[in-house]
């Protein structure tokens, strides 16, 4: 079967540019080892947070502030963009999802799993709601059966910076069936958030202790489809504004935007194809000629007129290392600039301001995103890579990964498209 | 604070607490004293071997004989300290053949039960064994677990009135008229200090001996040792596996515990406390490894640590570490220096505390001038963990009574099943915020994942379970979250090392958990810290070696 575009990869980045491309009424098929990187986020697009990378403070207004961060960072991959491309790419985005609210000009400074400020552009609803800069007072609840979120040390990290909210914290019993059920996953419990039965015992046990706040805070497990039902519901119920905070993964909210984006493909006439690990690729007389599946018997041969490389970084899959100090590209072996001193891919501290030195490799780019080699000729003219693959991009340097990823899906649909 | 005591001891290694318990079970009044956690310093970072003696058997014939009486005694004594996995020596295509006769005799000699077995026997019982060996012997080795030894023997000796004091650093040892009366000893969590007042003061610090004699006046030579190992993710062998060579770098692998550890190398260096692990040290590592098992490099690397083994020289050590001897030294400070009332043992391996304890508490009664003898030869020491009385402990075992629903609570830990009551129970005898102590006593966070999921988690249920948000003091938060930060970074020095393939994905995933999710790099710095000294924590890179 030939199709226009291949993609390969299912997370934020690959997910993305095959929704648009399908909505451009491509043909398109999406490739992919597993379900991607998605249920392990926090399911908010950060496209700028911090600026100088290494600052503590969030940056408030993210339009404005890129200009110095692209001056801190002179290789970052928003250099193949610009400022009105990121923009123009929330934008349609949000054509892509529903529920989420934010823009490129105001980031939503959010609780985190730990209450640290968590800056960030587009956020769900839910997790929105949680806006620190509105003060107030808000109580946080948490579950005894649910091991990935606890409530008081939130709590007490929101209350001793000084952000201007007071927040309590309680930490109650899941009702039943959940009760007693001591290692329950936030996916469970958001499937148990669905019955509304479940719901009103919380609601009940809670009551006394909303009076005093003006806003309730739950990890982020408020129900999976019927998401924006729950919300209203206890919302209604309580009386308050009603807002989720992150847990570990999985993460509900990241499943919920999978979901979505899965969803918004398919209509779209979208081939997805989760399951088949793509082993190799062809690249011929500058073009790439076909890529291979693994498929139960055999390795399958796919061919388009286009293929995106969405794999990932090392977390991702799309890079490969080992103890020697290699590092190649999984699929197509493209030449990735490393140290081969593996001393020199990590700094010495874990949380080091400047990020690990690894984090860079990665792919190299012309600003029609086509993988090309040292002298920046481009390796094959109807190759593109998007999001984390990419060299320079470094999540932690700024918190640009959702950006990176969400602006080069449509940069590529612009070309394709 | 002021306290005093009859007999002080530095140092809570495996020494130090012998020492400790000896002397509290022969009717002494003591107090112990550890600057980190006991079992922290070279204890800690080896690689959990028992010896048979087997290692000895040619180059130092009576460290040999040392090491099997010892390991004959132990799995008496702490038999819930042991695992008995017997060990193999074997030859690699390539390896003198000269020396395993003198192997074998050696081991005779010695008094070490040693058994030539046929390949085919070796290939069955280590199936993943180089299929290329061409001489295979048995021997009594075992593993240990370092940090159930040492709480055993503090917790017995404080049935006899014995205390013990961790997070302590000596600072000064006082002398009147040239004689030891005491130490003083700073809190590293609290800042605090105490001032110990005792008739005698014995130094089982090991590596770091010679600092704290030369605080007494005294100089003693102890040279630093490094040795680096590392933990494969996967036991992939059960028994001890020995090259049957002289002593080199990579030649032993211990399964103990859920991993197998692979040791060592030996490289002197002029501070205990500050050393790194090369990469050439974990290239040898994994090309040595590969040599016993041919599929050594496959299996998934989890974190690589070093050690330093004390060794005692009166005169300058040579270029060769490994041509020093592995018997211990006890020096009596007032016949070697005229300062009366010090002591110190030093050198020596894990498998002989016992034996250095006893001949220490020995030298302590003959200067004190009473005859009270020792009986911990015989003495088998209760296991403080009645669940599994009597028993090694193995993951299986906690596993099994989890499946049964016999281990009720939460999982915070996976990869080590630990659940939250025994996480709790823990809090409620400890001061200290310290997850690390969390991780000698319950495993947390040593499995594959490194502590991905269960460092927050046990952070939040520390946080929890300590009512710090009841105190709303920013000084407790601060404390608080910097024990987090340190046990990540602790984490990560091990790790750091050995990143490359799947384990360089799990820790990315750690990343975006404690930076993405957590944005704990972005608390602010009067909260998150600074670059102060850790709390709680001495700064060490270093791993012990139960000797080579």
């Amino acid at each position: 079967m030939n199709y226009d575009t291949v993609i390969i990869g299912a997370g934020l980045a690959g997910l993305t540019t095959a929704c648009h491309l399908a909505q451009a009424k491509q043909k398109v098929a999406l490739m992919s080892t597993g379900i991607g990187s998605l249920v392990l986020a926090s399911g908010c697009i950060d496209v700028l947070g911090f600026q100088p990378a290494a600052s503590q403070q969030p940056v408030i207004n993210p339009a404005k502030q890129l200009g110095a961060f692209l001056t801190e960072q002179p290789e970052h991959p928003y250099h193949h963009l610009g400022q009105a491309k990121i923009e123009a790419s929330l934008g349609a985005f949000l054509e892509l999802v529903e529920g989420y609210e934010g823009s490129f000009d105001k980031n939503w400074l959010l609780p985190s799993t730990a209450g640290a400020v968590h800056p960030t552009c587009l956020a769900p609803k839910a997790l929105a709601q949680g806006e620190l800069s509105q003060g107030g007072s808000m109580l946080i609840v948490g579950f005894k059966e649910l091991r990935d979120f606890y409530p008081s040390l939130i709590s007490h990290n929101l209350n001793a910076q000084n952000l201007g909210v007071q927040s309590e914290a309680i930490t109650i019993d899941a009702p039943p069936p959940l009760r007693e059920r001591m290692n329950i996953t936030p996916i469970e419990l958001a499937h148990a958030f669905e019955q509304a039965e479940f719901r009103q015992q919380i609601v009940t046990e809670i009551r006394d202790k909303v009076k005093n706040c003006n806003r309730v805070g739950f990890p982020a497990v408020l129900g999976l489809q019927q998401h924006a039902t729950v919300l209203a519901d206890l919302e209604r119920q309580l009386g308050r504004t009603v807002f989720e905070i992150s847990t570990l993964p999985p993460s509900v909210p990241g499943r919920r935007l999978f979901e979505q984006l899965r969803h918004y493909f398919l209509q779209h006439g979208g081939r997805l194809t989760i399951g088949s690990k793509v082993v190799d690729g062809t690249i011929e007389s500058g073009r790439v000629s076909q890529i291979r599946i693994e498929t139960a018997s055999r390795l399958q041969a796919i061919k388009a007129q286009n293929y995106i490389l969405a794999t990932g970084s090392i977390f991702g899959g799309g890079l490969q290392t080992d103890n020697e100090g290699r590092v190649w590209e999984a699929v197509f072996n493209l030449p990735i600039e490393h140290e081969t001193n593996r001393h020199a891919w990590f700094d010495k501290g874990f949380l080091a301001p400047q990020g690990q030195p690894v984090a860079r490799y990665g792919v190299q780019v012309n600003d029609r995103f086509n993988p090309v080699n040292s002298q920046t000729e481009p390796l094959a003219t109807n190759l593109h890579a998007v999001g984390g693959l990419l060299a320079n991009s470094v999540w932690t340097q700024g918190r640009t990964g959702d950006g990176v990823a969400v602006a080069t899906a449509w940069r590529v649909r612009e070309l394709l498209g | 604070m002021k306290k005093s005591t009859e007999i002080l001891i530095i140092g809570g290694g495996a020494t130090g607490c012998g020492v400790l318990f000896d002397l509290a079970q022969r009717g002494f009044k003591c107090i112990l004293v550890e600057r980190g956690a006991l079992s922290m310093g070279t204890s800690g970072r080896f690689h959990g071997l028992l010896h048979s003696g087997g290692r000895y058997a040619v180059n130092d014939f009576d460290a040999a004989v040392e090491c099997i009486e010892e390991n004959n005694i132990l799995r008496k004594v702490i038999p819930h300290c042991i695992e008995d996995t017997g060990g193999l020596f074997v030859s690699v295509p390539g390896d003198p053949l000269d020396f395993t006769d003198k192997f074998y005799f050696g081991c005779k000699q010695a008094g070490i039960p040693v058994e030539e077995i046929a390949i085919a026997e070796a290939l069955r019982r280590e199936p993943l064994l180089n299929p290329g060996i061409t001489r295979a012997f048995t021997v009594p080795d075992g593993s240990v677990e370092t940090w159930e030894a040492c709480r055993t023997l503090t917790e017995s000796a404080a049935e006899f009135g014995a205390e013990t004091l961790v997070y302590h650093e000596i600072v000064d040892i006082l002398k009147s008229q040239g004689k030891v009366t005491g130490a003083v000893a700073k809190n590293t969590v609290t800042g605090e200090t105490v001032t110990i007042e005792a008739d005698m003061v014995v130094s089982a610090a090991g590596a770091w001996g010679g600092q704290i004699a030369h605080m007494a006046g005294c100089e003693v030579t102890v040279y630093a040792g490094k040795g680096t190992m590392i933990a494969m993710n996967y036991r992939m062998v059960n028994t001890v596996v020995n090259r049957c060579i002289h002593p080199h770098d990579g030649d032993i692998i211990v399964p103990i515990g859920s991993v197998a550890v692979i040791g060592t190398t030996s490289v002197k260096v002029s501070d205990p406390d500050n050393y790194a692990i090369e990469d050439w040290e974990i290239k040898l590592m994994l090309d040595e490894g590969e040599k016993l098992i041919p599929t050594f490099k496959k299996f998934r690397a989890l974190r690589a640590w070093a050690g330093v083994r004390p060794l005692y020289q009166d005169k300058s050590a040579g270029s060769d570490l490994r041509d020093v001897t592995r018997k211990y030294t006890l020096l009596d400070h007032n016949s070697r220096d005229g300062v009366d009332g010090f002591v110190t043992i030093t050198g020596g391996k894990w498998t002989t505390y016992r034996l250095m304890a006893e001949h220490t508490a020995d030298l302590v009664c003959k200067k004190l001038n009473v005859t009270r003898p020792g009986k911990t030869a015989t003495t088998v020491l209760k296991n403080p963990h009645k669940d599994f009385a009597g028993q090694y402990f193995t993951l299986g075992q906690r596993l099994e009574k989890l499946e049964k629903g016999e281990l009720s609570g939460q999982l915070i830990c996976e990869c080590e099943i630990v659940t939250r009551p025994q996480i709790e129970h823990h809090l409620a005898h400890n001061d200290w915020n310290i997850i690390n102590d969390l991780r000698r006593d319950l495993r947390l966070g040593m499995g594959p994942c490194q502590g991905g999921f269960c460092t927050y988690r046990a952070a939040g249920i520390m946080h929890q379970h300590k009512q710090l948000s009841a105190t709303q003091t920013n000084k407790a938060l601060v404390d608080f979250l910097q024990a987090l930060v340190d046990f990540l970074q602790e984490r990560w020095k091990g790790m750091s090392t050995v990143l490359w393939g799947q384990h360089l994905r799990q820790m990315q995933l750690d990343e975006g958990i404690y930076v993405g999710l957590l944005g704990l790099d972005k608390l602010p710095t009067e909260l998150s810290g600074t670059n102060q000294p850790r709390l709680g924590e001495i700064e060490t890179e270093g791993y012990y070696e139960i000797g080579h």
